[in-house]
């Protein structure tokens, strides 16, 4: 019976990669096409010339990175907290991070820039600004990510052993609960990170250096330099994953009873 | 059971408080506030009648120096060969250009003065490019201040039948362009001259538009301009409508957006584009792939009007602006970029337009049958293909084999 | 394992009667009830200044009439009254359905297969990262890359023409409903598999093989063990599936055009068209999505307390 889940396996695998990668293999192809009559790298070149993408894409890897880390640090012990002690809160909680789902990016920005260009809230060009934005349209996904990963493991067990050996909270989210989800919290990073390399609304009205606005730039008026930066940005980022995946890396420790 | 109560009360004071306060602050911004006042000198009309960006007044150029940066929007450099006029006006003044979101439409240049109003920071623009229709209800709506700049008399008042610019010069007309066919002659071999050529049946499947009929200017008039030919007029655009019908029933029709990548790879070889763009597809591309462009007969033609935001923090900077685009300069540079400038009769009359920049142009014979609709055809037009085109042209209807 | 709950308050009274009577307390005090709520201030603070406040535009101006700022419900009414409005409503739910449930199967089957598929780790390791990227490629790029592969033109196309055969002349095509949620379930896989990777990272596997000594075969194990315990993360996946298609734009904008009625254009058509747009109407649109949005949720917390409760 394992072998035949084996061959499944392999063969569920071997279906998505199809899928994923001939879009991908499609796209780079027709990349090479810059250069009239043979296939070449110029699109690429053209690319790497230009110094708005490395301003580009370096303003949302720094942008990507401080969203991931403020999401932690308030995701992380707010689901925890109402998974230990406050139950009742869930329900409203988990509609509010939904709600950056329905809001259109536009009105949720127009409406940003409007609350925070006037004093005494004069934040609007603030770089905090652009992360708080980020953070709460990651939230829909960081939050669940980290909320699911607490759902696999025994929350008030954990707390209360941690207590009982006289650990405080600080001990208890960093050492004990945080290192228990740590795949969760990567997959919430990972999504996290790509909604905000992908994001195009904000970066464009708050005025900050950022990847999309780029690329929806390019693809306006050049016609191979886009393929050419679409494939770029997912080896860029897929790279950013790797090393994202590297420096949070050590399975989940199955410490706990799980349910 | 206590903090269930709580909860629920704590968290509708929040949400009634947010909708209240949000309420407040929106209700308090209707009216319009009054535009700022700024500190350097305010040149509402220029004394100078020279036509060169060497006649702008030095007083306008220092005090543009002094504010330091000026805010534009919606504006590519690739666009009509603006780039040209961004090099212009930084070698007249040495100030910072900040391009907000190139890829705006006129609507969101509006929202972007609204919502950035008392904001001197960089996210407020300073002047705008816009649509013919937003030039009025711009005005209407406070969000324009006016400038009357040194070359005002050269530019006509009207133009294909339209104001080409406002009386009282809260907006100025800058340039117009024709609704063309863009070819890639790598896939197509034979391009299309006329509306009836496209619904021919050795096009099946490569027809395409370079917007959303819902929201894109250039696909609405697109759709316009069929009309015309069509049985239709400026005053009914439905014809339009069945035209596309027509194609799409075909197999003609291809509803993906056009783009340049999509252009070039041959999944929209055929597009319907306001001139100017397509020949800067044309310079783009450099014969890879090979492009031509076709007027068709009846075409539309579209003017896009420049104001200087009634709340922008760099007003001298905008009247820098304003003087560059309708400077000698100013107007060549959009030619180049093979937009037809409002004041091209009077450049040509004085001879100043250069012999190799004239014979790139297309021949005026080409385009002759263009019209331009009054904003209120354009909003009526709007309202029936907006409507229309999913009823039309929608999912209701199966999209048949190419 | 179900009746975790009560056994644990019968211990705690139990050992706080041997407390009072021998060691000292090694648990601290527990906090007074109310004080708790405090934990959670940070979140609703933050989302409010940065989330709830900035949007409450939506409810305030779909209440405003064009031009004149009075106060108006016509641009509700507006909503029901025109039909390609609701039929855009309509087609919006069916694609964003559609792909949540597919996205949600065989984002399924890719996550189990690469996790609990006994496949070598690299496999894991590389799909975890690789759909990182993929769950946020879409708009405009994603749409070329399946034109680039699927269209008349396309790549795929161009070798199956090799064979003689002309999909488009047998009635495939690309640009359909069909075809739009085949593109869409590029970001939809990816999202599901990284969502629902650590509830199945959380399945056990003494549970199966406890429930393989108990005599239970595969399809068993599944339907009493697995599937109720992933149940509740599932639904919850899944409507983040359907939130996630629901809110799209760029994507079928870019592949369809004007062709699919979706109301995330309509919005944008409105709000940032080129062409005069009723804002009021606009934000209407927007404030229907919220309503759609917060009954799936409404559903999804009734399903999901319903399911979790024999997990307590």
């Amino acid at each position: 019976m394992k072998s035949r889940g084996k061959v499944f396996a392999w063969f569920v695998i071997i279906l998505g990669m199809l899928y994923f990668f001939l879009p991908l293999i499609a796209t780079f192809v027709y990349s090479l096409h810059a250069k009239l009559g043979h296939l070449s790298f110029q699109a690429y070149t053209n690319v790497f010339h230009d110094p708005k993408f490395i301003r580009g894409f370096t303003g949302s890897l720094i942008w990507a990175t401080l969203t991931i880390i403020f999401g932690i640090l308030l995701f992380v012990p707010t689901a925890f907290w109402v998974r230990l002690k406050v139950p009742k809160a869930r329900t409203a909680i988990e509609f509010i991070t939904l709600i950056p789902f329905v809001v259109p990016v536009i009105v949720f920005t127009f409406g940003l820039v409007r609350t925070y260009s006037h004093p005494p809230l004069l934040i609007v060009d603030s770089p905090f600004l652009l992360v708080a934005a980020y953070t709460v349209i990651s939230m829909p996904y960081m939050y669940r990510a980290i909320d699911i990963g607490l759902r696999a493991i025994d929350v008030r067990t954990l707390t209360e052993a941690a207590q009982s050996l006289g650990a405080g909270w600080g001990t208890i989210l960093f050492r004990i609960i945080i290192p228990n989800i740590r795949v969760a919290i990567l997959n919430g990073a990972f999504l996290s990170f790509a909604i905000v390399v992908g994001e195009l609304v904000l970066a464009r009205y708050l005025v900050k250096p950022a990847f999309a606005p780029y690329m929806m730039d390019l693809i306006q008026n050049r016609a191979y330099e886009p393929a050419a930066l679409a494939i770029i940005s997912f080896a860029l980022t897929w790279a950013c994953m790797g090393i994202i995946s590297f420096i949070g890396r050590g399975g989940q420790a199955q410490v706990g009873g799980g349910h | 059971m206590r903090t269930n109560k709580i909860a629920f009360t704590v968290l509708s004071l929040i949400l009634v408080a947010s909708f209240v306060l949000s309420a407040c602050a929106t209700a308090t911004t209707v009216a319009p506030v009054a535009p700022v006042v700024t500190e350097a000198p305010v040149v509402t009309e220029a004394p100078t009648k020279g036509s060169s960006v060497k006649d702008i007044p030095q007083e306008l150029i220092d005090a543009c120096k002094q504010e330091g940066m000026v805010t534009i929007i919606a504006t590519p450099g690739w666009w009509a060969n603006y780039q040209e006029i961004f090099d212009t006006f930084t070698n007249l003044t040495g100030v910072e250009i900040n391009s907000l979101n190139e890829n705006a439409g006129s609507a969101e240049e509006l929202a972007a003065i609204e919502a950035n109003k008392g904001n001197m920071g960089p996210q407020a623009p300073d002047i705008v490019d816009v649509g013919y229709a937003y030039g009025d209800s711009g005005k209407a709506d406070g969000y324009y201040q006016p400038y009357k700049v040194s070359t005002w008399d050269k530019i006509p008042d009207t133009l294909l039948g339209l104001s080409a610019k406002d009386p009282e010069g809260y907006w100025t007309g800058g340039y117009y362009g024709v609704m063309a066919l863009e070819t890639n002659t790598a896939v197509v071999e034979n391009p299309p001259t006329n509306w009836k050529d496209l619904l021919k049946e050795e096009y099946k499947g490569q027809v395409a538009l370079s917007g959303d009929p819902r929201t894109s200017n250039q696909a609405i008039q697109s759709v316009f301009a069929a009309a015309l030919a069509n049985g239709g007029s400026l005053d009914n655009a439905q014809p339009g409508l069945d035209f596309f019908n027509q194609l799409n029933q075909a197999g003609n029709y291809v509803p993906v957006i056009a783009k340049p990548g999509t252009v070039a790879q041959g999944a929209t070889p055929i597009v319907l584009a306001w001139d100017y763009l397509a020949f800067g597809d044309k310079d783009t591309f450099a014969g890879n792939p090979p492009l031509e462009i076709t007027y068709p007969s009846p075409t539309i033609a579209s003017m896009y009007v420049q104001a200087i935001s009634a709340y922008a923090p760099h007003p001298n900077c905008a009247k820098v602006w304003m003087e560059v685009l309708h400077s000698d300069e100013g107007q060549l540079a959009w030619m180049k970029g093979y937009a037809h400038g409002v004041q091209q009769a009077d450049l040509e009359a004085r001879g100043v337009i250069p012999a190799d920049v004239a014979a790139k142009l297309p021949a005026s014979s080409a385009f002759s049958g263009a019209v331009a609709p009054t904003p209120d055809q354009l909003a009526a037009a709007k309202k029936v293909i907006t409507e229309g085109w999913m009823t039309t042209v929608g999912v209701d209807l199966p999209t048949p084999v190419p | 394992m179900s009746t975790y709950q009560p056994q644990y308050r019968k211990v705690n009274v139990a050992t706080s009667e041997l407390e009072m009577r021998d060691a000292p307390k090694a648990r601290p005090a527990q906090p007074k009830r109310s004080w708790a709520w405090l934990g959670v201030v940070p979140f609703f603070l933050f989302t409010f200044l940065f989330l709830l406040y900035p949007s409450s535009t939506i409810v305030t101006r779909s209440f405003r009439e064009l031009g004149k700022g009075a106060f108006t419900i016509d641009n509700i009414i507006t909503l029901f009254k025109t039909p390609y409005i609701l039929n855009s409503y309509w087609i919006s739910i069916k694609i964003s359905l559609i792909t949540a449930i597919g996205g949600a199967l065989f984002g399924f089957l890719l996550a189990y297969a690469a996790i609990r598929g006994g496949l070598p780790t690299f496999v894991r390791v590389s799909l975890l990262t690789f759909c990182g990227v993929a769950s946020n490629f879409a708009g405009v790029p994603l749409a070329f890359a399946f034109i680039a592969l699927l269209s008349p033109a396309g790549m795929l196309i161009n070798w199956i023409k090799l064979t003689g055969y002309n999909p488009y002349f047998h009635g495939f095509t690309l640009y359909t409903m069909t075809g739009l949620s085949l593109v869409y379930m590029y970001f939809q896989f990816p999202l599901m598999v990284l969502i629902i990777a650590p509830a199945i990272d959380g399945l056990r596997r003494e549970w199966m093989e406890a429930s393989q000594n108990l005599g239970a075969n595969s399809a068993q194990y599944w339907r009493y063990v697995a599937f109720p315990i992933l149940l509740p993360s599932l639904l919850g996946t899944t409507i983040l599936l359907f939130g996630n298609a629901f809110g799209a734009i760029a994507t079928a904008q870019a592949l369809t055009g004007g062709s699919i009625n979706l109301v995330t254009i309509l919005i944008g058509s409105e709000l940032s068209g080129d062409v005069l747009g009723n804002q009021g109407v606009g934000y209407a649109l927007a404030l229907g999505m919220v309503v759609i949005m917060a009954l799936a949720i409404t559903g999804y917390t009734v399903l999901q307390r319903r399911t979790e409760r024999w997990l307590r």
